[in-house]
């Protein structure tokens, strides 16, 4: 089949899923906010159970563990990035399906457009909302605790980027499984929770047991999460940490391309078998 | 057909056959897919490690009463569960009617509505109890612990009341579910707005004054703190006796309101032709 190429004929395609997108989240904002509120209400509800267990010293024990006391920017950080790979599991896994349920999903398969474009499509609405939560999330938190942090925070936004990327191969496969094996929901609520226990959203890796420290390793979010608390806290810079930056540039590589060929291997099965527009 | 509720449903043998057909419906419908029984063996006891490891970092280095603490999470845990079926279970039931496109049919049908949603209800507090208690081995396995319950015939009875107060909340969902279809966002922070404010995973003391305010006319609260006292003797908001009492209104007048709203919006839907509006 013939598809769009040319660096020309890519944008507009891009563009154009980049809107559909776009429209979906203007038109259903509920969702939308949904993921600006959740890290402000988990946030709570760790603080709240943490001032039960601790009582008045509840923030001189955290800062013994984390070695900051400001527990709100700590938690925020980590409910911002936990959200971000929410939007993405969420939306790149899940879109495919939910065209395979409205009966979409071959007219955008048989549309002049790569399967890569299309994926890179979807991920470009996805940055754009998770920019937004960044922003809005993190922004409102530092604007009222740390004023003065924006290089923080802008250096912890660039972190969010390069995490991006690896997080959007995650994304491919996932979009992959969720082709072959349907019922995306169950299976992204689990993803979500283990990215959530996984990556320290609320606490240091270091505290996991050693080998879950090692699975831990293998995520993106890890290392965004761990990088962005050294930056707003710590006053680190991103040169300082060129470490994890590497780490991350790597899985950058990684898993866009083992997710690409996984998603195309199962999508190839699916049209072989007949299943790509199965409900 | 102006009535409510078919004549067919008048008599008492006729709802428990009735109650029994949703029940093994829905449970014929969980069992086949094993997606679902695997994603709720999975997230439960998940959601209760992530929370408590975010928790262990505000805790004393040198802990005492980690044990008590323990329960008390643990406790918090099992009213978050219940909670979500009233949430998912009993106020989604229509909605998932309605996606699956047999809303009519089902609304045709010559059975008690009410009694095939409480019929969903029932199959989803069974297998709550059973990830409960898989949940309960899970944890005591892990170092845990056994949980006490030093008063369970008066724990039984609090849980009740929950249920009672969480069945009339459900059929009040259920009712909305047919005026607002973007469903998931209010259901989402209408539980997380539960675990804050009703005192699940940590007294209701802990929340600064105005904010308490809130939780404290909460009927779900008063539920929650009733099956805490049962379970672990802690005190109580109100005298004790005065809880009681007050929890029975409030959970006989939910589920009086609850099942007048649910058939009220439902009257309007049909009226409006926007029942099976997906």
């Amino acid at each position: 089949m013939r598809t769009v190429t040319g660096i020309r004929g890519t944008i507009n395609a891009l563009a154009a899923i980049f809107w559909k997108g776009m429209k979906h989240y203007t038109r259903y904002p509920g969702g939308f906010l949904l993921y600006l509120i959740l890290p402000f209400l988990f946030t709570i509800l760790i603080f709240g159970m943490g001032r039960f267990i601790g009582g008045g010293n509840a923030t001189l024990n955290f800062a013994a563990r984390t070695g900051t006391t400001n527990v709100l920017v700590y938690e925020m950080l980590g409910s911002a990035v936990w959200m971000t790979g929410w939007v993405v599991v969420d939306d790149v896994a899940v879109a495919l399906r939910d065209e395979q349920m409205k009966g979409t999903l071959e007219q955008n398969f048989l549309a002049p457009v790569n399967r890569f474009t299309l994926l890179v499509g979807i991920s470009l609405t996805d940055i754009a909302i998770t920019t937004s939560i960044f922003f809005i999330v993190v922004g409102v938190t530092l604007a009222l605790t740390m004023p003065g942090a924006y290089l923080g925070l802008i250096q912890a936004f660039l972190m969010l980027l390069i995490g991006l990327i690896p997080l959007f191969g995650i994304g491919f496969l996932f979009a992959g499984f969720v082709i072959k094996f349907k019922e995306p929901y169950v299976f992204t609520q689990m993803v979500n929770l283990i990215f959530g226990a996984l990556t320290g959203t609320y606490y240091p890796v270091t505290i996991l047991p050693y080998w879950v420290q090692f699975l831990s390793g293998a995520l993106p979010q890890t290392y965004v999460i761990s990088n962005m608390r050294q930056i707003v806290l710590a006053n680190q810079t991103l040169v300082s940490l060129y470490g994890s930056i590497f780490i991350l540039l790597a899985l950058a590589l990684v898993y866009p391309t083992i997710g690409y060929a996984v998603f195309k291997k199962l999508e190839r099965n699916a049209s072989v078998t007949g299943e790509l527009s199965k409900y | 057909m102006s009535q409510v509720n078919s004549l067919s449903t008048d008599t008492l043998s006729r709802l428990t056959e009735e109650f029994k057909a949703a029940f093994m419906k829905d449970l014929r419908s969980y069992i086949r897919q094993p997606a679902w029984l695997l994603g709720d063996l999975v997230s439960t006891p998940l959601w209760f490690f992530f929370l408590a490891l975010g928790v262990t970092l505000f805790a004393p280095t040198t802990q005492t009463s980690e044990y008590q603490g323990f329960s008390f999470f643990f406790f918090g845990f099992i009213f978050i569960v219940l909670f979500s079926t009233a949430i998912w279970g009993t106020g989604q039931s229509v909605r998932n009617e309605q996606m699956a496109g047999t809303l009519e049919q089902f609304f045709l049908a010559p059975a008690n509505r009410l009694t095939l949603i409480i019929g969903r209800w029932a199959r989803i507090f069974v297998t709550d109890a059973l990830i409960i208690g898989y949940t309960t081995i899970l944890l005591y396995v892990f170092g845990g612990g056994p949980l006490p319950l030093y008063e369970p015939a008066l724990f039984v009875f609090a849980l009740g009341l929950y249920e009672v107060g969480s069945i009339g909340f459900g059929l009040l969902f259920a009712g909305l579910t047919m005026k607002l279809k973007s469903y998931n966002t209010l259901s989402n922070l209408v539980f997380f707005s539960y675990m804050i404010l009703t005192g699940a995973l940590f007294p209701v003391t802990v929340i600064p004054m105005p904010f308490r305010y809130v939780s404290l006319a909460i009927p779900f609260t008063y539920f929650i703190d009733l099956m805490r006292r049962a379970a672990l003797l802690t005190p109580t908001i109100l005298p004790e006796f005065l809880e009681y009492m007050a929890s029975i209104l409030v959970a006989f007048a939910m589920l009086l309101v609850g099942f007048i709203t649910f058939n009220w919006i439902e009257q309007d839907a049909r009226a409006r032709g926007s029942i099976a509006t997906n």
